[in-house]
């Protein structure tokens, strides 16, 4: 509902939303929209949700302003005034551009972070689909470990991204397109610029002295372009171009680059020189020095060409590696005019001890800190030879019983010859009791004892299989009480046995 | 039933101290060392003579070495033609002929090189050990693909324990443990700590023969039969074990003692520091309470 205290700061008539008719409200706080005759508003959004507004291009038939809020969700408005819809929709668009800034709160900060990080890391995002869309964990137990580092001034691990460098080739891609007469167009885009601004100081030092003061961004380009300073043969024929300074600068830096050299020990780069043996083969001759003013035009145009690539490298590498220094420092850096005095600080005494080290030493082959243990220290190791058996009492033998007992069994077994058939001892000694020791009428009656209890047994097993009831009634009634007979039977021959006995 | 690939290995060894028999002929002739490798080779027969893929191995456990009886080193090469002979008129089965022969052979050659010497008097019983299990890991290994294979070892013991080989002897005891090979005894004249032991642990049979003329009889009931059958049968109960170890100060036979935590020694009576390896103990005293002052009530 509109509360009538609030400040309206824009109302735009003839604006469809959705396909209906209707009227768009800027407020001081937020901004809504009604359908045409009502009261209501059916669209509102405060400020703060809004992320940032889109408009449609400027050929399109429809006028629209479209609002893309934090949580992903866009309202499109369709300027549908005949006459006015652009102005308004423009009239709109800076209103919104001026108030959105001033309602960004720190909190859509973290739904925005929440937001990329669930962009970037898509497994992130299934898991989110998984399990917060369907409920399984709350929102808030869900980000409650991932946005630790947010609320603390240190930036989130994740939103280190990696510096992106400078292209080798950026001069390159420019790409000069004829123009029809004569005339070359190069299309610069502020990426080119600011990679040519980064790899040349001197160039962006130029820029900022002429610029917007004597020259105008098109006319500095278009001398840039056209000076000697860019252009291959790069000569230095003295005129007065405000690039021939540039040239000078680059010239003076290269020489101090050249005479710092590199301060890796393990690297020569002395030994990459050219032996070519076609002239003279191996035989000393005095070789054509560079620093010779008469060498042909050729030899110096190719060697111009080398010192400019060389030096494009260097200052691209360098200013790679300068990094965010270079918004911090501008002091220094105008004064270090050769470009690449950052660079060569780099290298400096400890590092080469460094890279020494590095390249003598292997990590594996070091020997591994093992745990300091104490040596086990055994002053009576005997203790263990015997053990904890306790003393037995040995048997004292004489050497001379020794002696004797060796002679006694070597005799014996000199002539030992295998007799396996008179193993048993037939002799009342013997431990398993022979027949002679069970006097024979026991043994008889034993005997038919015997005799009888096996066929008895007999019969119990011809019973089976039980096919018939004759059988069934047999083995249940009959055998039981014959075999139960024999049994006592037997007992009481036993105990007879035994009475006797004692 | 066992299947037909499976190989039953058995591994007699048998202690041939000269000195101990040397002294038991003069003790009592009946029994001597002839009448006792006759048993051993009845038995090693009927055992081989069960099954076609029985094996058979003897070790004669001297004092200075152990010796293979059978399969003897000789048995490939020379000797072919006196064994012929004796096999042909026989009408034996040839592997037993053979196996009797070589036994006789080497256990000849095994005395007849006896040095006599004062301070090895011991069977080295640990090393006859040792040495059958390693034929037997041997065999194991030449098996063919397939075969299975069960084996055991049976010690017939003459002379008394050696004290000195306790280290020696429970080392092969858990190896054989391991390998799950059985150890029976069979002792003929004095108990063996040590063997109870390794009977006790490897789940072998320990006996103490009452009668040594008996030793066939003995050695065909109750040994020949391997494990699985011994469940089947009524066998001489197992003999109690003392397991009591012996303190390392006195050599007595303790229940309750104090054992060092470095060197694993154990002793009787509590020492701070142990004798074998020097650590010294730190034990908390309890702490002393000083007994409260009474305050005396002073009469008003």
């Amino acid at each position: 509902m509109a509360s009538l205290s609030e400040e309206v700061l824009l109302v735009v008539k003839k604006v469809r939303q959705r396909k209906q008719d209707g009227t768009l409200y800027l407020m001081a706080e937020r901004i809504a929209w009604g359908p045409e005759g009502k009261d209501r508003f059916t669209v509102s959004h405060p400020y703060s949700d809004i992320r940032c507004q889109k408009i449609s291009p400027d050929g399109k038939a429809k006028v629209q302003l479209q609002l893309v809020l934090h949580t992903g969700e866009s309202t499109t408005f369709h300027f549908a005034n005949e006459s006015t819809a652009l102005k308004d929709r423009e009239a709109a668009k800076e209103l919104l551009q001026q108030l959105l800034p001033k309602f960004k709160k720190k909190a859509n900060k973290e739904l925005e972070e929440k937001n990329r990080m669930l962009q970037e890391d898509p497994v992130l995002f299934q898991l989110y689909k998984d399990l917060v869309v369907s409920q399984v964990i709350s929102a808030e137990e869900f980000w409650a470990n991932r946005l630790g580092g947010l609320n603390n001034s240190e930036p989130a691990p994740y939103s280190n991204k990696q510096e992106v460098g400078i292209s080798g080739a950026f001069l390159a891609d420019i790409r000069p397109q004829t123009d029809g007469c004569n005339g070359l167009r190069y299309n610069l885009t502020t990426d080119i610029i600011e990679s040519i601004f980064r790899t040349y100081p001197a160039v962006k030092q130029k820029y900022s002295e002429n610029v917007p003061h004597s020259l105008t961004e098109k006319e500095f380009w278009t001398r840039f372009f056209q000076s000697h300073y860019f252009h291959r043969d790069r000569i230095n024929t003295g005129t007065q171009d405000i690039f021939s300074e540039c040239a000078k600068q680059d010239e003076k830096g290269l020489m101090s680059l050249v005479n710092k050299g590199v301060k890796n020990p393990l690297v020569d780069l002395l030994s990459l020189e050219d032996k070519t043996l076609d002239e003279g083969y191996g035989i000393k001759q005095a070789l054509p020095s560079t620093s010779n003013t008469n060498k042909t035009v050729k030899e110096s145009s190719n060697a111009a060409i080398i010192k400019r690539f060389n030096h494009h490298s260097a200052m691209v590498l360098a200013a790679g590696s300068r990094k965010n220094e270079v918004t911090a420092d501008q002091a220094s850096e105008t004064s270090s005019t050769d470009g690449n005095s950052r660079d060569s600080d780099f290298f400096q005494p400890p590092v080469k001890k460094v890279k020494l080290q590095e390249a003598i030493e292997y990590e594996d082959l070091q020997r591994e800190s093992k745990q300091k243990t104490v040596a086990l220290n055994l002053k009576k190791s005997d203790r263990y030879a015997h053990g904890p058996v306790p003393l037995q009492s040995q048997k004292y033998t004489t050497s001379q019983d020794i002696i004797n007992a060796v002679n006694c069994i070597q005799h014996e077994m000199a002539h030992y010859k295998p007799n396996l058939t008179q193993v048993r001892e037939k002799n009342n000694n013997t431990f398993l009791p022979s027949t002679e020791m069970v006097p024979s009428d026991i043994q008889g009656e034993l005997k038919h004892l015997y005799v009888a209890a096996g066929e008895l047994l007999r019969h119990f097993w011809s019973c089976f299989p039980v096919n018939t009831s004759f059988l069934e009634d047999k083995l249940t009634g009959h055998l039981e009480e014959m075999l139960q007979t024999a049994y006592s039977k037997f007992h009481i021959w036993q105990t007879r046995r035994m009475m006797r006995k004692t | 039933m066992a299947s037909e690939d499976e190989v039953n290995l058995l591994v007699i060894v048998v202690d041939v101290n000269p000195i101990w028999w040397g002294q038991q002929a003069q003790r009592e002739p009946e029994f001597t060392l002839s009448k006792c490798l006759d048993g051993v080779m009845v038995m090693g027969n009927s055992h081989m003579a069960l099954t076609r893929t029985n094996k058979l191995a003897v070790i004669a456990s001297h004092c200075q070495d152990s010796h293979f009886l059978y399969p003897s080193k000789s048995l490939g090469g020379g000797g072919g033609a006196a064994e012929d002979t004796s096999s042909s008129r026989d009408g034996k089965y040839e592997l037993l002929a053979v196996a009797n022969s070589a036994i006789a052979e080497e256990i000849r050659n095994v005395l007849s090189k006896t040095e006599v010497r004062g301070n090895s008097t011991d069977t080295l019983l640990a090393g006859s050990l040792a040495k059958a299990l390693c034929y037997i890991y041997r065999v194991s290994k030449e098996l063919d693909v397939g075969q299975e294979i069960k084996s055991r070892i049976l010690v017939i013991k003459a002379a008394e324990d050696c004290a000195l080989q306790y280290m020696n002897f429970m080392n092969v005891i858990f190896a054989a443990q391991k390998q799950n090979i059985l150890i029976d005894a069979c002792v003929l004249d004095s108990d063996s700590g040590l063997l109870q032991q390794a009977c006790d642990i490897t789940g072998g049979l320990y006996l103490k023969i009452p009668q040594k003329l008996a030793l066939t009889q003995y050695l065909l009931w109750v040994f020949l039969p391997d494990s699985e059958q011994r469940s089947q049968l009524v066998l001489p109960p197992p003999a109690h074990v003392d397991y009591r170890a012996a303190c390392f100060c006195h050599r007595n036979l303790i229940e309750i003692g104090y054992v060092c935590s470095v060197c694993l020694s154990i002793f009787c009576n509590f020492s701070p520091i142990c004798t074998t390896c020097e650590t010294a103990f730190k034990i908390q005293l309890p702490q002393m309470v000083k007994p409260k002052k009474k305050k005396l009530k002073m009469p008003a």
